[in-house]
């Protein structure tokens, strides 16, 4: 268990702000306002006050919404306030940029002041596609977008991309991998298209807009997995590849995205911005979604915190078993037995079992993971370790 | 009354020849009710009774009729339940009487179900008056109608009347006729009273309603009766007729018919055909005495599980008005607990469902219906099996033998092919074929019950266009190579689909349900295997191949809360599914094969 007295190495910071909302995203996000958005400069920097004194950031993680989005001023005030807080020196701080507002200055006064990571959502490099999602770039603002960010000196960059869109042909999903391939960045986000509720990708599905073709989809996902690592990337989570300086792998690549791997192996992290979900020593919470609100609450002095919830030990451990089998590397049984106080194999015996006669995970006497097959079925795997 | 004046009777026909419209139309000619009172099918007072045409339970009612001799009679309608299953309850009202009237449509002719009464009517030897009814229908065919019952019924045609009841043509002449040609009622001698309880029925504040006939002595309220074959004395409270509604009279006498209350709490405390006689110097038993054996059985499982309580209360509200229906409770691993019942037969089985649906507003279902199995084990011990689940071991048994019913198939002759092939499919014989008229045969064949089960009846609807007909009495046990086919899910036993059915159709049985069963199994995340299997030999297979995949969306810090709750309500959700060889099976797969197998 986390020591009570150590600070927190993790922090999240969420940017609620876009040129436009995407037609598959339900993160909440509002089209951007010069006034709001200022205000939002302010109460987060009031949020990071509140939080200061208990982190020591060893990753970073800006997200949103567009984090590109913010002015070169705004950035300016937001990366001073943690110099004065002590929050800078992480050894990684990934920014997700959109292609359309990455800027060459930008870019360097990220890069001047630690932020070593980026992460750009392509998501595809078919214009057609990139309509239909209704991302605002087009194919040539990522090239460009790529070189800015590697001249401005960024080594580790993320490319996101999608499939199983819609109209998407297995054609198109190849070609776009082809080309992904090419930029040669360190790390690949891939996943399916998810249908979330309230978005509008959901609305046209449910009108009968298009179907979803489950075959091409896992096809397009086979397909995903042998290119990328023809193309030197390794899998260490389900929608998760990156390089690896040697062939050997130690628990994960390592170009893999640290601030992540603590989110799945149960860690601690704060999290602020609107509608940021946080996990403090077992307590999970949640920022107000809405922006003004949250904005009122922090002039105010207060924490912008709409819900709390902390689960019973057990459940705790549960959901962290649950949510770690997503990594090819599953569980170090000893990892798991310091994280939450429970040993995996007393616990979870039959779930165990069931996975390893069904040929879907593997136990050796310090590992316990799900195999490539498993990995396939790692909701069904999420659920049974989950105790309720 | 005395008992020279004192006629009983019932009337016999099959459905929709105008058997309900005559009863109103006698109650009305004897002033036995106005017409303002009358509603139409007063007898039946079921709704599911009007609806299909056919009675079930139907009060004995008292006429008083002034004949052309100048005396007054008193007429005594003992309604039968329409159908065979109820062959029991039939031979058992049949015997209260001394005559029936055999109502024959016009148009029609002579179907299934008046040969299969009339043969029950001639066993009891009751006179019986034929009645040509719907004459007035423009394509009514008397000379047809006359033929078909010499020919089929071997009854002198000139005996005839010829009625409509619906116009009120020829009521007098069949009144006439009950009085003049039906025998009144003799003492048969005894020292005491000797009264048959024929029927009962549950009143809230009375308790069990007794409908009696006495055959001998009187019957008083303040006596003190022993039921013969109940072994039981009651106090008698009341005693009464019908005139339909319940009259309470001083006593009944030699040939009267009506009812007794004696504060017995139970209708399973009576038996169906007791004799009621006087405990202090008690008559002999009456003839023709049989317990009440189900012949069907199937399970019935509330759909929600918490209805089970409630299941139960109201298959005892349905008992207390039909004695002939028994259940007991049961559990299957697929659909929880229910209850095993058993029917007189099939009509029996659809009528206590539809009851249980309609009237009682239950959601339920039924497991695939059993009949009664004699099974004769190797070492010299005879069982009765009506559940699969209580099947021995193929290698304890000797034989088997199945209970086999002597069906009788009405047909346009054009279908007469179609109508051997179905009968042989049903692994029947036809015995011997008559022709009734010009236009139609009748088959008469012995088929074994648990073929007439599902969709026999209908089969012939369809095969004929809706012009045959059906009906059947039970025949003697035979043997048969019968098997039980297991249905198993990833090598498990699915206890709702295992079947005991003939081997040849096994095979085809076992194919179907496992197709079945795959349409409705859910994919899961590894392959399930359905298989149907007779003793340890499969003979059906089907896979469900299992999901290619179920996840390739991204997941991080902020969706875990989200993805977690999701989670936990799916595995809510399964907890609540039953589970065979670890597949996850919600409760509607099951239910969704029992419909429509």
């Amino acid at each position: 268990m986390s020591d009570r007295s150590e600070p927190i190495t993790s922090l999240y910071v969420h940017v609620p702000f876009c040129a436009h909302k995407c037609e598959y995203c339900a993160f909440y996000s509002e089209a951007s306002n010069g006034e709001m958005i200022n205000r939002y400069v302010h109460a987060l920097i009031r949020e990071m006050e509140l939080v200061a004194h208990d982190l020591k950031p060893r990753t970073v993680f800006f997200g949103g919404g567009t984090p590109s989005i913010l002015t070169l001023r705004q950035w300016e005030e937001i990366l001073k306030t943690m110099e004065r807080l002590n929050l800078l020196g992480a050894e990684e701080w990934t920014v997700e940029c959109n292609p359309a507002t990455v800027s060459a200055d930008k870019a360097r006064l990220l890069r001047s002041f630690g932020v070593n990571r980026i992460s750009m959502g392509v998501q595809s490099l078919d214009e057609n596609l990139l309509d239909r999602l209704g991302r605002i770039h087009s194919r040539e603002m990522v090239f460009k977008s790529f070189d800015i960010l590697r001249a401005a000196g960024f080594d580790n960059i993320n490319l996101d991309f999608m499939f199983a869109i819609p109209g998407q042909t297995m054609d198109i999903w190849r070609n776009t991998l082809r080309e992904a391939m090419a930029f040669g960045s360190e790390h690949l986000s891939c996943y399916e298209v998810i249908y979330e509720d309230d978005t509008p990708l959901y609305a046209q599905l449910k009108a009968g807009k298009f179907s979803v073709d489950e075959e091409l989809a896992c096809a397009m996902y086979d397909e995903l997995l042998t290119t990328v690592e023809q193309g030197g990337y390794h899998q260490y989570e389900i929608a998760n590849f990156a390089k690896n300086a040697s062939a050997a792998i130690n628990d994960f690549p390592d170009r893999a995205c640290k601030h992540n791997v603590n989110y799945w192996r149960g860690g601690s992290f704060y999290a602020l911005g609107p509608s940021a979900a946080g996990y403090v020593r077992g307590v999970r919470t949640k920022n107000w979604s809405n922006t003004q609100m949250y904005c009122e609450q922090l002039e105010r002095g207060l924490r912008a915190i709409e819900s709390k919830e902390e689960l019973a030990p057990l459940a705790r451990a549960g959901e962290i078993a649950a949510f770690g089998l997503r990594m090819n590397s599953g569980w170090p049984l000893a990892e798991f037995k310091h994280r939450t106080g429970f040993d995996l194999q007393d616990h979870w015996q039959p779930e165990i079992r069931q996975m390893l006669n069904l040929g879907y995970a593997q136990l050796s006497q310090e590992n316990f993971h799900l195999t490539r097959q498993g990995l396939r079925y790692a909701d069904w795997a999420a659920e049974l370790f989950l105790k309720i | 009354m005395q008992a020279s004046h004192i006629r009983n009777f019932s009337i016999i026909a099959h459905i929709d020849h105008g058997k309900t419209t005559l009863s109103d139309r006698l109650l009305h000619s004897t002033g036995t009710i106005a017409t303002r009172d009358m509603e139409e099918q007063l007898l039946d007072s079921m709704d599911l009774e009007r609806e299909r045409g056919i009675t079930i339970k139907a009060h004995p009612v008292t006429m008083l009729y002034k004949a052309k001799n100048g005396e007054t009679y008193e007429l005594n309608l003992i309604d039968t339940p329409g159908h065979v299953d109820f062959s029991y309850e039939v031979s058992r009202s049949l015997s209260a009487c001394e005559g029936a009237l055999l109502i024959i449509d016009a148009a029609q002719g002579v179907e299934a179900q008046t040969v299969a009464n009339v043969h029950l009517a001639m066993k009891q030897n009751l006179l019986v008056i034929p009645v040509i009814n719907k004459i007035d229908l423009p394509h009514a065919d008397i000379a047809q109608a006359k033929m078909q019952l010499e020919d089929i019924l071997a009854i002198p045609a000139d005996l005839a009347i010829l009625a409509s009841a619906k116009q009120g043509i020829g009521i007098e002449d069949i009144l006439e006729a009950i009085v003049e040609r039906i025998p009144a009622p003799k003492p048969t001698g005894q020292p005491s009273l000797q009264a048959l309880g024929f029927d009962s029925y549950f009143d809230t504040y009375k308790g069990v309603v007794t409908h009696v006939r006495v055959f001998n002595g009187e019957l008083k309220a303040g006596m003190t009766v022993k039921l013969l074959h109940s072994g039981k004395s009651v106090e008698v409270k009341e005693v009464g007729s019908f005139n339909p509604k319940p009259y309470v009279r001083d006593k009944l006498e030699v040939g009267e018919t009506g009812y007794m209350t004696a504060n017995i709490k139970s209708p399973k405390d009576v038996k169906m055909g007791d004799t009621i006689t006087d405990s202090r110097n008690p008559s002999a038993v009456l003839p023709g005495f049989k317990e009440i054996h189900p012949m069907v059985f199937s399970g019935i499982y509330p759909i929600n599980t918490s209805d089970y309580e409630h299941l139960k209360a109201n298959l005892g509200k349905l008992q207390l008005n039909d004695s002939a229906f028994v259940f007991q409770s049961e559990s299957s691993v697929a659909l929880g607990f229910g209850f095993r019942c058993g029917f007189l037969g099939l009509l029996h089985l659809e009528i206590v469902q539809e009851r249980l649906r309609r009237e009682y507003n239950m959601d339920i279902i039924a497991t695939y219906p059993s009949v009664v199995y004699k099974i004769f084990m190797t070492d010299g011990t005879e069982k009765e099996v009506d559940n699969p689940a209580f099947m021995p071991e193929a290698n304890y048994i000797e034989r088997i033998e199945e209970p086999m019913v002597k069906a009788f198939v009405i047909c346009p002759n054009e279908y007469i092919g179609d109508m051997m092939a179905l009968i042989s499919e049903k692994r029947g014989n036809v015995d011997h074929t008559e022709t009734l008229d010009t236009r139609r045969v009748m088959l008469t064949s012995l088929i074994p019950l648990n073929e007439i089960l599902i969709d026999f009846h209908d089969r012939i609807k369809s095969i004929t266009r809706g012009f045959g007909s059906m009906d059947y009495e039970h025949a003697d046990y035979r043997e048969a190579q019968m098997v039980k086919l297991d249905m198993l899910v990833n090598g498990e036993s699915v206890d709702a689909f295992s079947c005991i059915v003939h081997r040849d159709k096994a095979e085809s049985r076992g194919r179907a349900l496992a197709a079945k069963l795959k349409e409705v199994i859910p994919p899961q995340q590894y392959q399930v295997a359905i298989q149907g299997a007779i003793g340890g030999k499969f003979i059906a297979r089907e896979t469900v191949s299992a999901l290619r995949k179920d996840v390739t969306a991204k997941c991080y810090g902020g969706d875990i809360s989200r993805k977690r709750k999701l989670l936990e309500k799916q595995k809510e959700g399964k907890k609540r599914m039953k589970s065979f060889g670890s597949v996850n099976i919600p409760q509607e797969a099951f239910i969704e094969v029992l419909k429509t197998s």
